[in-house]
């Protein structure tokens, strides 16, 4: 019985970690206004492995979800983010990973 | 004879010119004129804008001008700073009433007028947390694409009348856009030379245009992306040559406006709901140049 609870909170623990790798948080500067979240989103859809883009206007971010075992890298965020016209500011992964340009 | 007073409309090719080059054709931008604001890479934008322009002179003919049209525009984003655009008017009533010798006439006409492609460069950008500021400028054409022989029982019709003029038009000029979450204001200069086609040639025009947009809803932020609605006042001059008819001038066509256009616009990630009304503050027409009385603009934008 312990072991199998160990093997389940051990197995929780991983999933949990590897759904929160996949997770990034962009500064995005230039976004003031809703029309315009559209097209960063669009081009952030367009990479590969990208299951969600949420942008948060009010505070200029961006959340963005990958699949499992895809992962997003600072230039291909930053190209994607540029694509759409703006500027990307920093770069958070859900594992404390950051960059910031300012 | 009406054929020949109707020739001195004046004008009225000029009302082509401001349908096919104010719809403002990127992200949340005026309702007036272009803007700098991009167009995403790949991105599409679709929009629809339906334009109600009455116009009307003093002096003897007592010229009165209606039209209604529907102006479509379809943007792309080449990349982040080039994005280019195509426009095509709807005409469905271009018509004049006027004073003659043989008492009041009425003529009109309908059909798709001449369309327009140009290109918008994001030449300078500074992007900062929650605003930016950028500099575009924007140069295009107007193709005769528009009828210029249609006619009606009094023969064929003046040519300010026509859909098309017939001719080659060009412009060029610059738009600027200061935008942060509260409020956005965008000025443009542009010019614009109207081409010439069998012995006339529509006066050129110069606008000075200014738009300012304020956030009246939501008050406060919440998370995600919420709709936004903008209250608007936005300013155009314009300046406009004499028309040129055979180997002079009209004396009464041309002059200088100026209109202000209060509105509203509802914003959100995928569509922009806008309306305003333009009402003119002054003019100093040439002669008996027809001035606007009003111009209500509603529409909307659609990206994807």
């Amino acid at each position: 019985m312990l072991k199998k609870l160990l093997v389940l909170t051990t197995g929780l623990m991983f999933s949990l970690s590897a759904l929160a790798a996949n997770q990034y948080t962009l500064g995005v500067k230039g976004v003031a206004c809703p029309y315009c979240a559209f097209g960063i989103e669009k081009r952030l859809n367009k990479v590969d492995g990208v299951d969600n883009v949420i942008v948060d206007i009010g505070d200029s971010v961006v959340r963005v979800t990958l699949a499992e075992s895809k992962t997003l890298t600072e230039d291909r965020a930053r190209t994607a983010v540029e694509e759409a016209g703006f500027t990307l500011d920093s770069f958070e992964s859900a594992e404390g990973e950051q960059a910031d340009d300012q | 004879m009406t054929n020949n007073i109707c020739e001195r409309l004046g004008a009225g090719t000029t009302a082509v010119a401001a349908l096919l080059i104010a719809p403002s054709l990127a992200q949340a931008a005026p309702n007036t004129f272009n803007t700098a604001l991009p167009v995403a890479q790949g991105e599409f934008i679709w929009r629809e804008q339906a334009v109600v322009r009455e116009r009307s002179s003093g002096g003897p003919r007592d010229r009165d001008v209606s039209v209604q049209a529907l102006v479509s525009v379809l943007g792309y984003g080449i990349n982040s700073r080039l994005s280019v655009f195509g426009a095509v008017p709807y005409f469905f009533n271009r018509e004049l009433d006027v004073t003659t010798p043989m008492g009041r006439v009425n003529r009109s006409t309908e059909g798709f007028g001449d369309a327009t492609v140009f290109a918008r460069y994001t030449a300078y950008k500074h992007d900062f947390t929650g605003g930016t500021f950028r500099i575009a400028p924007v140069a295009g054409i107007t193709a005769p694409t528009g009828d210029d022989n249609d006619g009606d029982r009094f023969g064929e019709l003046p040519r300010p009348l026509q859909t098309g003029d017939g001719a080659w038009d060009g412009f060029a000029g610059a738009v600027t856009t200061y935008q942060t979450l509260q409020y956005q204001v965008d000025a443009q200069v542009l010019y614009r030379e109207n081409g010439r086609h069998n012995g006339f040639a529509a006066g050129d025009e110069t606008y000075f245009d200014a738009s300012l947009q304020y956030r009246i809803w939501p008050r406060t932020f919440t998370s995600g992306t919420p709709g936004f609605v903008y209250a608007l006042l936005e300013s155009n001059l314009v300046h406009r040559n004499r028309d040129d008819v055979g180997n002079g001038t009209d004396p009464d066509s041309g002059g200088t406006q100026w209109l202000l256009a209060p509105g509203l616009q509802y914003i959100n990630r995928r569509w922009i709901v806008e309306g305003t009304v333009q009402l003119p503050v002054s003019a100093n027409p040439n002669g008996d140049a027809l001035e606007d009385d009003y111009i209500v603009r509603v529409g909307f934008r659609r990206n994807f």
